[in-house]
C-alpha cells in the first residue's frame, strides 16, 4: 500500500512539476507573439453560399430553390457543414498552420459564414489549404469541444464519428415531404474526408499587421445532387456508406464548389 | 452412562458451535480486514498484474480522485435524462455487477423498451469499441448513445449541459475537478468515462486463481480445462472476451442486423459481439436481446441449439454436445467469475451529495 502511495505522491509531483513547466513555456510563447505581432496579420475568409452556377442566386434557408439537373424543389431548414486544418502556403514552399482548425458554417448563423485567423506572419502567400469534413483522428479521439463538441448535435452517438455535413429541409418532389441527408465517414471506402487546395496565384494573398486581409469563396451545395438523384428517389441518407460518399464528393471535389472569388 | 453421554454430545455440539463461530469470526475478520485495507488505500487506476496492458490509458483525461468522483455522481443522477427518471444506473446497476435488474430489455423514459439487453460494466479501459455492435469507438464518446437516445434517456446533450449549468451543485464539482465556472459537454464527458474506466473487475475466484492464491474444486477445474478447450478462442482469457463480431447461431432470421448496421456488410448479418463472462452468474438473462434466463439455458443451447447458417462462426457450427456432467463442471467454472468485491465496492455505489 505504501509503495503505491509513494507512487502516487511521485507521479503527482511529476504532473505538477510538469504543469508548472508548461505554464511556463506558455509564458514564453505570449511573449514572443508580442514582440512577432508587428510582423503578423489576420485574415478573415467569408464563404458566399451560392445555387447554381451561372447567374446564381444565393442560397438561404426557408426559401425554394430549384435544382437545376434534378429540377426538385427544395426548401432547406437546415444547412450546416464543417471545414477544418487551414493551412497558407508562402512563396517559398512554407506553410502557416492554423492550430486547433475547426469550424463549423451553419446557415442559420451568420457569424459563422466568417472564419477569423489572426497571428498569421506578414508575406505573400500563394495557397490556401483546408479539410472538407473532420479529420479522421478527431473522429476517434473521444470527447472534444469548440465546434467539435457533441452539442453541436453533428455527432452520431451510436456509430461513433461526425456527421460532415448536414441538409434538410421539405420539398413537395420527396414522398414524405421531407429531406434530410446526413453525410460522413472518415475510415476506409466510406472516407469522404477532402482536402482542399485552392490557388491564390491571380491574386496572392498579402498579410501585414495594418490590415485585415480577406478572402470570399463561393460555395455551391447545389453541387450534392449533381451525381446524385432526386429527392423522389433518395430522400434521406443517415450513416457512411456509399450513398453519402458519391453526394459528398460531388459537392466537396467540384472546381465549382468552394471557389476562390476574390482577394483582398 | 446415558446421561454422560448426551453431555458428551452437548459438550461436543458447543465445541463445535464455538468452532464455527471462532471461524466464522476469524474469516469475517480477515476478509473484512482485507476489504477495508483494499477498499480505501488503493484508489486509483492500477493495472491488474495477469491483465495485458489497458486500450484507454486516460490521455487527455488525466485521472483525479475530483474527476472520477464527479463522474460517478453523474452516473447515478437521472439529470441526465429528459424527465429526470433514468440514471445510467438505472440499467446498470453495481449489484448486478453493472448490467440490469435481470430483465431482458430495459426501459427508457416513459417506460419504452429499448432493442438489446443492457451490457454489464466492467474492464471497459480494455475494450477497443463499445455496444453489443461495436458501433462506438471512444470510452469518452459512450455516454452520448443513451443520454439521446429516445428509447434511452431520450434528451439532447445541450439540454443536459443547461441543467448542470443551472444546478450549483454540479458548477461546484465541475469547478473542483476542472477549475472552470462554466461547464461543457467534453467535461461531462471524460468525467463519466473516467468513472467507467475505473471499474475494473480483477478480484473473482478466477482471478485469485490465476493469481495462484485459491485452489479451484474438482469441479470448477474440470470446468475451466473443458472452458479452456472449447471456449477461450472468442472468451479469450482474463478478460474472457476477444473483442470479435460472431454470429453465435441463434437464429436463422435476424430481426437485429447486429453488426452489419455499423459495417454495411451482408456478411457483418447477426453478428454481435462476443460479451465478456465476467459476472456472468449475476448478469442474466443472456444474448444481445436476453432471450436465455438461466446458464443452463445458454449450455443446452450451446450443446445442441445452434442453428447452422452460412454466417454461423464456424467454431460453434455442430454444437458442442456437452454431457450433463460437463454442463455442470462449466457452470461451477461460470460462478467463479463473479467478483463479489466489484460488486460490494463502496467506491461505486450511489454518492451521498
Amino acid at each position: 500500500m505504501k509503495n503505491i502511495k509513494l507512487t502516487f505522491v511521485a507521479f503527482l509531483s511529476l504532473t505538477l512539476l510538469t504543469v508548472t513547466s508548461c505554464k511556463k513555456d506558455e509564458l514564453e510563447e505570449a511573449g514572443t507573439d508580442i514582440v512577432e505581432s508587428a510582423t503578423s496579420g489576420s485574415l478573415k475568409i467569408n464563404l458566399n453560399h451560392k445555387w447554381g452556377m451561372s447567374n446564381a442566386l444565393d442560397l438561404v434557408l426557408n426559401s425554394e430553390m430549384i435544382h437545376p439537373m434534378t429540377e426538385d424543389t427544395l426548401t432547406f431548414t437546415t444547412f450546416k457543414y464543417y471545414v477544418s486544418n487551414f493551412k497558407l502556403k508562402k512563396e517559398d514552399g512554407s506553410y502557416w498552420v492554423h492550430p486547433e482548425s475547426y469550424f463549423l458554417v451553419d446557415l442559420s448563423n451568420t457569424a459563422s459564414l466568417e472564419l477569423d485567423f489572426s497571428d498569421i506572419p506578414a508575406g505573400l502567400y500563394t495557397d490556401l489549404e483546408f479539410t472538407l469534413g473532420v479529420d479522421s483522428a478527431r473522429n476517434v479521439d473521444g470527447a472534444q469541444t469548440g465546434a467539435l463538441s457533441v452539442s453541436n448535435d453533428m455527432f452520431w452517438s451510436w456509430n461513433s464519428g461526425y456527421i460532415m455535413l448536414k441538409a434538410e429541409g421539405t420539398s413537395p418532389n420527396s414522398a414524405n415531404n421531407t429531406f434530410v441527408f446526413h453525410l460522413g465517414g472518415f475510415s476506409g471506402e466510406n472516407n469522404i474526408v477532402t482536402e482542399k487546395s485552392l490557388s491564390l496565384l491571380t491574386t496572392p494573398l498579402t498579410i501585414v499587421s495594418t490590415k485585415t486581409a480577406a478572402i470570399h469563396l463561393e460555395v455551391n451545395p447545389a453541387k450534392l445532387w449533381h451525381s446524385s438523384p432526386s429527392v423522389s428517389v433518395t430522400n434521406k441518407i443517415h450513416m457512411p456508406g456509399s450513398a453519402a460518399k458519391d453526394m459528398a464528393t460531388s459537392f466537396y471535389s467540384s472546381g465549382s464548389s468552394f471557389m476562390v472569388h476574390s482577394v483582398e | 452412562m446415558e446421561h454422560s453421554f448426551h453431555l458428551f454430545i452437548l459438550y461436543d455440539m458447543k465445541i463445535f458451535f464455538y468452532t464455527i463461530s471462532i471461524s466464522i469470526l476469524l474469516f469475517s475478520c480477515k476478509k473484512k480486514d482485507v476489504k477495508i485495507k483494499e477498499y480505501v488505500d488503493t484508489w486509483g487506476f492500477e493495472k491488474p498484474s495477469h491483465f495485458p496492458e489497458p486500450d484507454y490509458k486516460f490521455e487527455n483525461n488525466e485521472l483525479s480522485k475530483q474527476k472520477f468522483e464527479l463522474g460517478r455522481f453523474l452516473f447515478y443522477d437521472p439529470i441526465l435524462s429528459l424527465d429526470s427518471t433514468v440514471s445510467c444506473a438505472t440499467c446498470h446497476a453495481q449489484e448486478h455487477a453493472f448490467a440490469d435488474h435481470n430483465v431482458p430489455l430495459s426501459q427508457g423514459v416513459g417506460g419504452t423498451f429499448g432493442t438489446r439487453n443492457s451490457p454489464a460494466l466492467s474492464n471497459l479501459a480494455w475494450y477497443p469499441n463499445f455496444m453489443w455492435d461495436g458501433g462506438i469507438n471512444h470510452i469518452e464518446t459512450l455516454s452520448v448513445a443513451p443520454i439521446t437516445n429516445m428509447l434511452e434517456m431520450k434528451e439532447s446533450v445541450s439540454n443536459v449541459m443547461v441543467k448542470l449549468n443551472n444546478s450549483p451543485f454540479y458548477l461546484e464539482k465541475f469547478k473542483e475537478a476542472f477549475e472552470v465556472d462554466y461547464i461543457t459537454d467534453d467535461l461531462m464527458l471524460k468525467s463519466l468515462a473516467q468513472f467507467m474506466a475505473m471499474l475494473v473487475s480483477s478480484n473473482s475466484k478466477y482471478d485469485n486463481y490465476l493469481k495462484g492464491e485459491v485452489e479451484f474444486t474438482s469441479s470448477e477445474l474440470n470446468g475451466y480445462q473443458l472452458f479452456q478447450q472449447k471456449c477461450i478462442t472468442c472468451h479469450t482469457e482474463p478478460l474472457t472476451t476477444d473483442f470479435s463480431y460472431r454470429n453465435n447461431g441463434l437464429d436463422s432470421v435476424f430481426s437485429d442486423q447486429g453488426r452489419a448496421l455499423i459495417t454495411l456488410l451482408e456478411e457483418d448479418k447477426g453478428k454481435f459481439k462476443v460479451p465478456s463472462l465476467r459476472n456472468v452468474a449475476q448478469t442474466y438473462p443472456y444474448m444481445h436481446d436476453g432471450r436465455f434466463f438461466t446458464l443452463d439455458a445458454v449450455l443446452d443451447f450451446y450443446s445442441t441449439g445452434i442453428i447452422d447458417r452460412n454466417t454461423t462462426d464456424e467454431l460453434v457450427r455442430g454444437g458442442f454436445n456437452f454431457s450433463s456432467s460437463q454442463k455442470s463442471d462449466l457452470k461451477a467454472f461460470l460462478k467463479t467469475l463473479t467478483d463479489y468485491y466489484l460488486i460490494g465496492d463502496p467506491a461505486f455505489s450511489p454518492p451521498e451529495r
